[in-house]
Formats: C-alpha cells, structure tokens, sequence
C-alpha cells in the first residue's frame, strides 16, 4: 500500500503520526542521497553521519512546517544533503584540517567475499576504485553534475535547480565531465574489463 | 501477397521511465556510452546496518 503513494501522501501521513511512512521515504530515496554524499566525502564515518544528518534535517523541516510539495522532494532532500556538505567543507576549512581518510570499502553493495569468486571480486573492487578516482578529479562542478544524474537519479531541469544554473549549463557541464573522463580512461587505459 | 506493417504502439508502451528529454535530445547516451557503462559498475548503497540505525533514530525522534 505504501509502496504506491507518493512522497507528498507519505509526509502527509508522517506529519500526522503515521511513523512507518518516513520508513518507507528513507527506504525508497537512501540510495540517491548516499551516492551523492558518499562520492563527496572520503572519509566513510563521515559520510554515514551526513546521511543520516540530511534526513533528520527532512524530518525537522517537515515538522515544523518548511516543505511543500511541488512534486520535487527529492529534490529538496538532495538539496537539503548538498548544503549539510558545503557546511562540512566551510568548517574543516576554517579548522584548516584536511581529511586523508583512504576509503574504499564495503560501499559497493558486492556479495560477501566468501561467496564470490576472488579474482572477479578483486578485478571488480579495482574498477570501483578507478571509477571513484575520475570521478574525484573532475572539477567539482563538473563531479556534481556526474554525481547528481548517474548516481542519484536527478533530471537535469533539477540538477539545475539545485546547483542554481540554466538546464543548458548543467548540460554544458556534463558534456565536458564526460569527455574528461574518457580522455582519463584513455590516458589511464581504463576500460570495463568486467560486468 | 504477404503484407508487412508497423506494429502501433499504444501510448502506455512507451518506455519513458528514467528518461531525461533533455539528456536525450543531447544523445549522451549513445556519443558516450563506454563512459556511461562504466560509471555504472559503481553502486554505491548503504549498508542495512546503517538504514537500520537512522530509522531507529527517526523513532526516537518521534
């Protein structure tokens, strides 16, 4: 039953009480908004608590009133995530701390070792990591625009949204993201060696 | 005579779930497909632990 409301019919039932509906928004969007902080934030700790942070921030929002819908929650969710990141980045840089948290593991949804074969799994674990790594040498608002529509799902009308530029910017910047990244593959010699 | 014709497809046939017309009409898909497929391989998820532990959270909020 839940399965087929939207997003707006579930805050709806959430806001008067109906706990089990925020269950179902948090199962249905968790993906989206953790690719999205996951491939900002190296650090995974970090990443975790940002996750976590952004519904909770959802949840006071709705509370006390500030969402209303126009069919775009995600997006607002996604936009919520996004600002608890720039918050992140603006405090470390005034600490001047730099993370150099080198993480790499179980984020990848793979079957658990023991089941898999090994070599697969490793020439699997390699690829994942090249991906992470061109996806981190984009410029940050080319890496956005990648992040936003591949991993999270967003239409480009609003990735524009969020990222306060014209569809046709947002369109310009994917263009170059993904020529940037095959002149990577290319010079890197990355290649999809296994599916 | 054997007659060849175009099947019609009805409205509701037309797969445009995850389509992006914009996206579409810039034909990334098909100029940068071996870019595309690789960015696929990555899937990153949560681990149910922490799924489990935010919904907890949201509960005692509550």
């Amino acid at each position: 039953m839940k399965k087929t409301m939207s997003d707006y019919e579930l805050i709806e039932l959430f806001v008067k009480g109906e706990q089990s509906c925020f269950d179902e928004l948090i199962r249905r969007h968790k993906n989206k908004v953790f690719a999205y902080i996951s491939l900002y934030i190296r650090d995974q700790a970090l990443a975790e608590d940002l996750f976590q942070d952004t519904f909770l921030k959802v949840i006071q929002s709705v509370k006390s009133g500030k969402y209303y819908d126009n069919g775009k929650f995600i997006s607002w969710v996604m936009r919520i995530a996004h600002n608890l990141i720039i918050d992140h980045f603006r405090r470390v840089k005034q600490l001047n701390t730099v993370s150099n948290d080198d993480y790499e593991s179980d984020l990848f949804n793979s079957r658990k070792l023991a089941e898999a074969n090994i070599e697969d799994h490793l020439i699997k674990r390699q690829i994942q990591k090249d991906i992470r790594k061109l996806i981190s040498e984009l410029p940050d608002d080319q890496r956005e625009v990648v992040i936003l529509r591949h991993y999270s799902g967003l239409s480009f009308k609003e990735i524009a949204d969020i990222t306060d530029v014209s569809i046709n910017t947002a369109l310009g910047r994917m263009r170059y993201a993904l020529i940037n990244m095959r002149k990577m593959m290319e010079e890197k010699k990355i290649s999809l060696t296994f599916n | 005579m054997a007659l060849t014709s175009t099947p019609f497809l009805s409205y509701h046939e037309i797969q445009v779930e995850n389509i992006d017309i914009y996206e579409d009409a810039f034909g990334f898909c098909q100029e940068f497909s071996d870019v595309i497929n690789l960015l696929e391989q990555l899937k990153p998820v949560p681990k149910k632990r922490l799924t489990k532990r935010l919904i907890e959270r949201v509960r005692q909020m509550n």
